[in-house]
């Protein structure tokens, strides 16, 4: 079942065109499908599934406009069955390759889709036109199919859906407004499509949102978040392997308080005491307060209880760090429970994690 | 101000009897941010020098004689003290009836180098606590007005 979260569900009053003289600023980045919008664009909804999900992100408040994106894995099953879920398994463990999927009708798709508008608009006693263009191939390597479209009815849409072979995902992306936004729906959306990825390239997925932007390893799934004012916390985790990502806003007000080290302290999810602590600088300059060490015995069994019993990956090294960012005002923390081979990922992790 | 009538039937009667349907009006979104937040002309307070705030608000002995008499045999502060962090102090400075909503929000975002939206959010939600305690009022008019009046 998809778990969703809808951060502010507020009424927006009319709109004005957005602002698109300024640099795109605003960089999103979710379950591996990312964007760049203009300034201070924000995510007001999302989906924690990877297989399937949506993002939406919604204009600053004196527009309407908003970015609608969808995917679903096109491998997954209508019904996941058990012979579904053991046969991909035996496939890995076998290392034979996926089956040979039959080409994804994109047409099919889209008119799935814009039905589901067509029933919107027609609640709103709004008759739905919509118009599609033929579908093409992007790209040099030719590995994804797409078909631009548009439509109004209960406002106005200017979308675009995709196959990408690479990662084996139909996406839909659209940008809405009211009727009166056309030129504006229309600049977001051409820009929208030039930025807009599905998978990445580096073997880091990028999570970016409310100003954060960190680079996880893609085998990592999002096991939890907390999106509240003053505060983001992004947890992910690879069998029993985890990556926790914290930021604090406010740092000028905490640091009156606490240092950075105290303020970790007691945050952290492992107690400190036995770790190894030693001062690093960042390579935008800020001075981190660093962690290291075994796992005690306690510390696996707690994170083999937190991967459901999983013994794939079982961590026993830690890896913390905490500093603060001066020029945000705030402080950011970043855990890593991980396996003694993998070496690099504290600093893969942290050299991808933007502050400012 | 002028309150709605809808508005005033619905804190009368309908909160109370919610099967008659009496509901709040809505707000806009956009209308609410144009909004001015004024501080309750009873109330007082005090900046102190760890940025916090402390405001004294007047409790009301005046209803009722038994009340008032038992306030007086149990000595009853006639006014109690709520502490504002920091933020809220600032928040709290910028109601002045001439600032809106929007102003503040984005002068808080600014001053703490705080994403827009979760400025919104906060400060949007501490305004409504301070409405909903009676130490704010919400003041609707113009720019044009404000600056006659």
């Amino acid at each position: 079942m998809n778990q969703s979260t809808e951060l502010q569900a507020g009424d927006v009053g009319e709109e004005e065109m957005p602002s698109l003289d300024t640099a795109l600023q605003t960089v999103v980045g979710w379950q591996g499908v990312r964007c760049v919008l203009p300034p201070d664009w924000n995510v007001a909804g999302f989906s924690m599934e990877r297989e399937s999900g949506y993002l939406r992100i919604d204009a600053p408040s004196d527009s309407s406009l908003t970015v609608q994106i969808r995917w679903t894995d096109a491998g997954a099953p209508d019904v996941k069955t058990p012979y579904h879920v053991l046969a991909k398994r035996v496939r890995k463990l076998l290392r034979r390759p996926e089956p040979k999927q039959a080409q994804i009708d994109l047409k099919a798709n889209l008119d799935k889709f814009l039905k589901e508008i067509a029933k919107q608009s027609k609640k709103s006693k709004e008759k739905l036109d919509a118009h599609s263009k033929p579908e093409r191939v992007e790209r040099e390597d030719g590995k994804r199919r797409s078909i631009n479209f548009s439509w109004s009815g209960a406002g106005k849409g200017q979308g675009k859906i995709w196959h990408c072979q690479v990662c084996n995902r139909v996406l839909v992306a659209q940008v809405v407004g009211m009727g009166k936004d056309q030129n504006a729906i229309a600049a977001i959306a051409s820009r929208l499509f030039q930025s807009l990825e599905d998978h990445t390239e580096d073997g880091f997925d990028l999570w970016a949102l409310y100003d954060l932007q960190v680079g996880i390893p893609d085998g990592f799934r999002l096991e939890s978040q907390k999106l509240l004012s003053g505060y983001l916390h992004l947890a992910f985790q690879r069998g029993a392997e985890r990556i926790v990502v914290d930021r604090w806003g406010l740092a000028n007000i905490t640091l009156k308080k606490f240092t950075v080290a105290e303020w970790f302290a007691n945050h952290a999810q492992v107690n400190l005491r036995s770790l190894q602590k030693r001062e690093e600088t960042l390579a935008n300059g800020h001075n981190i307060t660093r962690f290291s060490g075994k796992l005690s015995v306690l510390s696996r069994l707690v994170a083999i209880r937190q991967a459901r019993f999983s013994l794939r990956g079982v961590p026993t090294r830690f890896e913390g760090g905490v500093w603060h960012c001066p020029e945000s005002n705030k402080i950011y923390s970043v855990q890593i429970w991980r396996q003694t081979r993998a070496e690099k990922i504290w600093e893969e992790v942290l050299s991808r994690c933007v502050c400012h | 101000m002028r309150v709605p009538l809808k508005w005033k039937l619905y804190t009368a009667v309908g909160r109370y009897l919610p099967f008659l349907k009496i509901k709040p009006p809505e707000v806009d979104r956009k209308a609410a941010m144009t909004l001015r937040p004024g501080r309750n002309s009873l109330l007082t307070w005090e900046a102190q020098e760890s940025g916090k705030t402390l405001l004294k608000v007047p409790v009301n002995l005046q209803s009722g004689r038994v009340k008032k008499r038992l306030a007086q045999w149990m000595k009853v502060p006639n006014e109690r003290t709520v502490e504002l962090d920091e933020v809220g102090a600032y928040v709290w400075e910028l109601c002045d009836g001439k600032h809106t909503v929007e102003q503040i929000v984005q002068l808080t975002a600014g001053a703490y180098k705080m994403n827009r939206r979760e400025a919104e959010v906060s400060v949007t939600m501490f305004l409504q606590m301070l409405h909903e305690r009676n130490f704010i009022g919400f003041y609707k008019r113009t720019a044009k007005k404000a600056r006659k009046g």
